[in-house]
C-alpha cells in the first residue's frame, strides 16, 4: 500500500515539476520531486527511498528525453542516503526534513554537474552555483507542505508504540 | 515532617515490553540485503546511462514511455492552466501600460518600413527572376510542423526543451526550430535545433546551450558574418566578427544560411531573426568585435514551437 501511495505522490510531483514549476524561470531551480522523494525516504527508510528514487528518476528522464539513468542514479543515492539517515538518527527530529533537503539539494546540484561533465555534456558550474541559493530557498519552502503531506500519508507508526513504554504511577 | 505531596513516578520499561520495530520495513532488512538492493539500482542506472549515451537502442522504449506519459501531462497542463493564466494575466497587467506605449511607437515605425520593404521586395523578386539568381534556402522552402512544448528546461544547467512532435510528424535530427508568431509565414525568431527524435516526442537544444553555434549576419549589413554562441545568462554573443565593418547597437541579427564560410552548409535557412545587438566593443587583445545579442525569444519559457522540416523532393 505504501508503495502505491508513494508511486502516486511521486508521479503527481513529476507532473507538477514538468507542467508547472519549469514554466517559470524563477521556480526552475526548485525540485518538488526531490523534496517529495526525500520526505518519503525519511519516513520509510533506505531501501524504499532508493527504489522510489530510481523509479522517479527513470520517469523524469523518460518524460524529458534525457539520458536514461542520470537522474535515476542521483535520486537512488539521494533516496537511499536520506532513508538511512531517517532510519538511524533522524527519527522524529523537527529539523530532519529541512536538513535533508538542504544537504541533498547541494549535493544533487554538484552530482548533476559532475555527471554532465563526465558525459561530455555542457556543465556550466557558474550557472549551477549561481542558482543554488534560490534552489535551496525554494526547496526548503516546499519542504513544509510536502513533508506535512508525506507525514499524513506515511505516518511514522512507531510513535504509538513508544507512548506505551512509559507508565504513570501514583 | 513528611511532605504531603503526590508523587508520580515514571517507570521506564518496568513491565512493558518494547513493541517490535514498525514503520521502517527496510529497517528489518539486513545490511547485506540493503546494500545489494542499492548496489543493483546503482549498477542498473550506470548500465542505462551507458546504453542510452552510447547507442540509440533505448530510444524506442523511451519514446513509448514518453507517449504513454503524454495524456497525464496534458491533463496536468489543463488542470494547472487556469492558475498559470491568472498569474500571466497579472504579470501582463503590470507591464501593459509601458508595453502599450512602446508598441504604439513601434507600429508607427514599422508601418513606414513596411511600405519601403514591400517596394524593395517587389523589385527584388523581379531582379531575381531576371538574373535567375540561385539563393540560399529560406524559411518558405521548408515544411512546418507546429508542436506544443512538453517540458521547458529542467534546471539551470540544461538548455533543452521537449516538444510533442517526432519522426511520425516528419521531424528529424538537425531540424531548425523557431517560435510561432502572427506573421504571414507564421514563423518567428530562432529557438534552436532538434537533437533527439523519437516517434512522438523530440528534444530541442536551445540557442543558449554551450554546444550551440549558428552562422549569423547583420540584417543591415550582410557583409558582417559571425557565429552566434551562448553568452552569460540568457544573452548570446556574436563571435568571430572582424573589427570592420563595425556592428551597431540595435542592429538585428539573423541567420546567415549557407553564406557562412567553410565547406559545410549551415543547417539554418537564411533570414531567421535571432536577436538585437545590445552592446558592441573592441579591445586590443581580441581580433574580433565583442558583440552581445539579446535573443528575441524568451528561451526560459516557451509554450509552442514550429519545426522547419526539409521538403522532400519527389
Amino acid at each position: 500500500m505504501d508503495a502505491l501511495k508513494a508511486g502516486l505522490v511521486l508521479f503527481v510531483a513529476c507532473l507538477l515539476q514538468l507542467s508547472v514549476l519549469t514554466e517559470y524561470e524563477a521556480f526552475r531551480s526548485a525540485s518538488i520531486v526531490l523534496v517529495a522523494l526525500l520526505s518519503i525516504a525519511l519516513l520509510r527508510g533506505s531501501v524504499f527511498g532508493a527504489v522510489a528514487g530510481f523509479a522517479t528518476g527513470l520517469l523524469l528522464d523518460t518524460a524529458t528525453l534525457g539520458t536514461l539513468g542520470v537522474t535515476s542514479l542521483l535520486m537512488t543515492l539521494a533516496g537511499f542516503w536520506i532513508g538511512r539517515y531517517g532510519e538511524t538518527t533522524a527519527r522524529d527530529r523537527f529539523h530532519a526534513p529541512y536538513l535533508s533537503v538542504a544537504v541533498v539539494t547541494l549535493l544533487y546540484a554538484f552530482g548533476q554537474l559532475l555527471l554532465q561533465f563526465m558525459l561530455g555534456q555542457p556543465a556550466p558550474a557558474g550557472a549551477a552555483v549561481h542558482a543554488l541559493p534560490g534552489a535551496l530557498l525554494l526547496n526548503l519552502l516546499l519542504t513544509l507542505p510536502v513533508y506535512a503531506l508525506a507525514r499524513r500519508l506515511f505516518p511514522p507508526a512507531e510513535l504509538g508504540d513508544r507512548v506505551r513504554e512509559v507508565r504513570l504511577l501514583g | 515532617m513528611p511532605r504531603n505531596r503526590t508523587v508520580r513516578i515514571a517507570v521506564l520499561g518496568s513491565s512493558v515490553q518494547r513493541a517490535a520495530p514498525y514503520g521502517f520495513p527496510s529497517g528489518r532488512s539486513s545490511a547485506i540485503k540493503r546494500r545489494i538492493v542499492v548496489g543493483c539500482l546503482v549498477l542498473l542506472s550506470l548500465v542505462l546511462i551507458t546504453v542510452s549515451f552510447r547507442s540509440s537502442a533505448l530510444d524506442g522504449v523511451q519514446g513509448v514511455g514518453a507517449t504513454v506519459l503524454r495524456p497525464f501531462e496534458i491533463a496536468a497542463d489543463r488542470v494547472t492552466r487556469p492558475f498559470r493564466d491568472t498569474v500571466g494575466w497579472f504579470q501582463g497587467l503590470v507591464n501593459a501600460k509601458d508595453e502599450n506605449a512602446k508598441l504604439k511607437a513601434q507600429v508607427a515605425q514599422l508601418q513606414q518600413q513596411q511600405i519601403q520593404y514591400a517596394s524593395a521586395l517587389e523589385e527584388n523578386v523581379q531582379l531575381r527572376a531576371d538574373l535567375n539568381y540561385q539563393a540560399p534556402p529560406k524559411v518558405a522552402d521548408f515544411g512546418k510542423v507546429n508542436a506544443e512544448v512538453v517540458a521547458n528546461p529542467q534546471s539551470v544547467i540544461e538548455d533543452t526543451i521537449t516538444i510533442w512532435a517526432g519522426s511520425s510528424n516528419g521531424v528529424e535530427n538537425g531540424d531548425v526550430v523557431v517560435e510561432p508568431t502572427g506573421n504571414p509565414d507564421g514563423t518567428g525568431a530562432l529557438i534552436g535545433t532538434v537533437t533527439r527524435v523519437t516517434n512522438d516526442v523530440s528534444r530541442v537544444t536551445l540557442l543558449t546551450d554551450n554546444e550551440s553555434a549558428v552562422t549569423a549576419t547583420d540584417l543591415s549589413d550582410p557583409s558582417v558574418i559571425g557565429s552566434v554562441r551562448p553568452g552569460s545568462g540568457s544573452s548570446l554573443i556574436l563571435d568571430r566578427v572582424p573589427k570592420q565593418p563595425a556592428v551597431r547597437v540595435g542592429d538585428t541579427i539573423i541567420t546567415a544560411g549557407s553564406l557562412g564560410q567553410g565547406p559545410l552548409k549551415s543547417l539554418y535557412p537564411r533570414g531567421i531573426p535571432i536577436g538585437t545587438v545590445t552592446s558592441q566593443s573592441n579591445n586590443d587583445a581580441n581580433l574580433f568585435q565583442n558583440i552581445a545579442v539579446q535573443p528575441f525569444v524568451d528561451l526560459s519559457s516557451i509554450q509552442s514551437v514550429i519545426v522547419l522540416t526539409p521538403k522532400k523532393s519527389d
